[in-house]
């Protein structure tokens, strides 16, 4: 019986985004989650500086990366106010 | 044990269930079994959705096959990925409640910084399309 060629990747996958900590994310997790993603787009892009060719790939990055940005602000807005500290 | 080998065969054809159906699940706060809205693919993989709104992303449904069918980001289109980002950002105006993790900003959030996270990362592990020219 043989299996899926697809299921190495899809477990693999799993894994890699287990390890990133991007399959289940917790509600007071999600901006630093956001700022790892920026951390891996912006390292890309970097990359993709040093490429005359790859210019939609790049913008795209850009965009990418500036779609992140506005997230990052509005979940860090909404965040939860942690209770005032009891005063002594 | 070959009742269980024969139950997993038939979930497996019977995956995804139906609109309607009343589904166990486990969501953000417990077990519990809700009735079935929808069935939608995401980014990477399928969001059900519930009568009430919730959104349950599939590995988190009782009987769920595995591995899950997750999609190759090569499959997701530019304009798909556009569309994504803008509902995002619009969603992300309205205002979220960062009480209610199985609200759809959340579940689609989820799902972004996951594609997001696959298509940009290092090259290196070998992972689906990565270094697709």
């Amino acid at each position: 019986m043989s299996r899926s060629d697809d299921e190495p990747d899809e477990l693999q996958v799993w894994r890699v985004l287990s390890e990133a900590g991007l399959v289940e994310i917790r509600l007071d997790e999600f901006a630093e989650r956001i700022r790892d993603v920026k951390r891996i787009v912006t390292g890309r892009l970097r990359d993709l500086l040093d490429f005359n060719n790859r210019v939609q790939e790049r913008e795209s990055a850009a965009y990418s990366l500036g779609t992140l940005k506005g997230l990052e602000l509005k979940v860090q807005a909404n965040a939860p106010k942690p209770p005032d500290p009891p005063k002594i | 044990m070959m009742k269980s080998t024969a139950k997993q065969l038939d979930t497996a054809a019977n995956w995804p269930p139906q609109e309607g159906q009343l589904i166990s699940l486990k969501s953000s706060a417990a077990s519990e079994t809700a009735t079935l809205k929808e069935v939608r693919w995401g980014l990477v993989w399928r969001d059900f959705i519930l009568e009430d709104g919730r959104v349950i992303p599939e590995h988190r449904i009782s009987g769920c096959p595995l591995p899950q069918a997750w999609r190759k980001i090569s499959e997701v289109t530019d304009q798909e990925r556009e569309e994504c980002e803008e509902r995002l950002l619009s969603m992300a105006g309205a205002g979220m409640d960062p009480r209610k993790r199985d609200q759809s900003f959340w579940a689609e959030l989820n799902q972004y910084l996951a594609y997001t996270y696959l298509r940009f990362k290092p090259a290196g592990s070998k992972v689906q399309d990565q270094d697709k020219e």
